[in-house]
């Protein structure tokens, strides 16, 4: 589904990314992983086009998408969440979802402004669908609720439903479950799971060990902007490499 | 509510000049309505995020096209005024692009170097735009007549009274349907989280640049009235200052509601005139009630009525308790 070949981002002299493959296959729950100032965040940025890469090619379901700008690769169906809280904090819980919705099924904008019988349809349709999504992350309580008045916890989660009402086939998570308490953090990763269940390929970027090793099926490792691990979480757990790039055994592992 | 309210203010406007027969207060008038549109106009840019301050540029291209399209090209006023929409939405698009890559003040800035342009353009291509001294004797919109029905030859003050109602009306409709469209609830959003809206597929510098042109065209088009209204037009007619004087309607009337330009434009270009003595004092006066409103109340006086709901429950619960 996704294809990275040799991608690389320079800041300067700095590598913040270098040289990475990655093949992510659809269907699949990949985590990714590694100590902080790794590149992960600008991995995500490359990918979803915020940033565009120094070298090196992405290729999705056949399309080369490097250097597309991130509303392109978010209709060609990669669509990412971002760490700490991105909502709408003016529109409500639903206006949230309805606006994020509002991409897909070809309303003309034309067609809006004069309010034609097929938009009016058209908005009926993207309400319902809306709700449907309300209901499947579970804060269809809260639909009418200011979407910046709502707790640490449901924002986070809101975050995940304007991603998923984009209609991704492939959702990137950038650290969904950063300052989530016990019960946060197992209800979200249910949900993450319910999603792949759908059909929706996963990458995931999460510190939270734990949960990464028992949600996804393979896990690929950056330190310093380097691919040093890739495999399934039990053999991740005991690669000398990784364990050295976190806990810095026997000096400076670069 | 609302609807109510908007025919009964209609039906006031239409009948307004049975009562004041004085040009002078028709005059008032007129300008209040042009001001209504550049203000509401202004505020669908600023809900993109963007705050443009090329209002005045823009309006000086519109007036510009209008007035030599009507006395070098011979085209009838009823073409040339829209034209003048057009020719300022054409110019907002192409500089759009290229603007709107900026991002906040970072834009204001450029939006005013804009308007710069706009004038040293106007005084320097003298063989069109007769330099500094302008262009005089503009002719005035041809007569609108139907037989047994209708005659306006704009010899008086009411013709363009009318002429300024329609305009205003038929602008207003279109920027309120745009508001409530598509189109404004995905321009809120980008102003509220840009790289948010983006990464789930809208693509935030095609709105902005939307905004931008759709409201510089209303800009324009006023323009393209008023050079006719005046029967003049020189490169500073639309300066700096009246640009900030239009921001400052959008801000005292409130932002965040469609009404709040309206009622700024309203009451910021009627007050000055109930207090003509203190003319001289209007820019102290204006930048004080602007400081007041932003202090006291920063949803401007369309958010007055909120205001006050919060407030009243609270008294009306002391008596019931005591």
């Amino acid at each position: 589904m996704l294809e990275i070949e040799g991608l690389s981002k320079f800041f300067g002299g700095l590598e913040a990314v270098s040289e990475v493959d990655l093949v992510l296959n659809k269907g699949e729950k990949l985590g990714l992983i590694g100590p902080n100032g790794a590149g992960k965040t600008t991995f995500f940025n490359l990918v979803s086009g915020v940033i565009t890469p120094t070298r090196g090619r992405i290729i999705f379901e056949g399309r080369n998408i490097t250097g597309k700008s991130p509303h392109d690769i978010a209709r060609k169906g990669i669509v990412r969440t971002f760490q700490g809280i991105n909502i709408f904090p003016d529109f409500t819980v639903l206006e949230n979802i309805v606006l994020s919705c509002h991409l897909k099924p070809g309303i003309g904008l034309v067609e809006t402004v004069f309010r034609t019988a097929g938009s009016r349809r058209k908005e009926k349709a993207i309400l319902s669908r809306s709700e449907e999504i309300l209901d499947l992350v579970q804060l269809d309580g809260l639909a009418h609720v200011a979407a910046k008045n709502l707790a640490h916890g449901h924002k986070r989660i809101l975050g995940i439903a304007i991603a998923l009402a984009a209609e991704p086939k492939l959702l990137l998570l950038d650290e969904p479950l950063g300052g989530m308490n016990a019960h946060e953090v197992s209800e979200t990763m249910a949900l993450v799971d319910k999603l792949w269940q759908r059909g929706i390929t996963i990458l995931l970027i999460e510190h939270n060990m734990r949960a990464t090793m028992n949600l996804c099926q393979r896990i690929v490792v950056l330190n310093f902007g380097r691919k040093i691990a890739e495999g399934a979480p039990e053999e991740i757990k005991r690669d000398q490499g990784v364990i050295r790039a976190y806990l810095g055994a026997g000096g400076h592992a670069a | 509510m609302g609807r109510i309210f908007a025919a009964v203010a209609i039906a006031c406007l239409l009948l307004l000049p049975l009562l004041l027969t004085g040009p002078y207060h028709l005059h008032v008038l007129i300008l209040t309505m042009m001001y209504v549109v550049l203000a509401s106009s202004l505020r669908l840019i600023n809900l993109s995020g963007q705050m443009s301050l090329a209002h005045g540029g823009m309006m000086t291209v519109g007036a510009y096209t209008s007035t030599l399209l009507v006395m070098k090209a011979g085209f009838p006023f009823w073409v040339a005024m829209p034209l003048a929409g057009f020719s300022a939405a054409l110019i907002a698009y192409v500089v759009g692009y290229p603007f709107v890559r900026l991002k906040g003040i970072y834009f204001s800035i450029v939006t005013i170097f804009f308007s710069e342009v706009v004038v040293l353009t106007a005084q320097q291509w003298q063989g069109l735009t007769g330099g500094n001294t302008g262009i005089f004797g503009i002719p005035r919109p041809s007569p609108v007549v139907i037989p047994r029905i209708l005659r306006m030859d704009f010899s008086s003050k009411t013709d363009f009274y009318y002429l300024a109602l329609v305009l205003m009306l038929v602008s207003l409709i279109i920027l309120y349907a745009v508001e409530r469209s598509r189109i404004g609830l995905i321009l809120r959003g980008v102003q509220q989280a840009d790289s948010l809206a983006e990464s789930i597929g809208i693509d935030t510098t095609g709105f902005k640049v939307l905004a931008f042109t759709v409201g510089s065209f209303f800009a324009g088009l006023i323009g393209g009235f008023y050079c006719h209204y005046i029967s003049a037009i020189s490169p500073d007619a639309f300066s700096f200052l009246f640009t900030i004087y239009i921001l400052v309607y959008v801000t005292v009337g409130g932002e965040k509601k469609f009404v709040g330009p309206i009622l700024g434009a309203a009451v910021l270009t009627i007050l000055p005139e109930v207090a003509r003595p203190l003319k001289a004092f209007m820019p102290f006066l204006f930048a004080a009630v602007l400081i007041a409103v932003i202090f006291f109340v920063p949803e401007g006086m369309a958010g007055l009525p909120d205001l006050a709901r919060r407030l009243m429950p609270r008294s009306e619960k002391r008596p019931a308790r005591a």
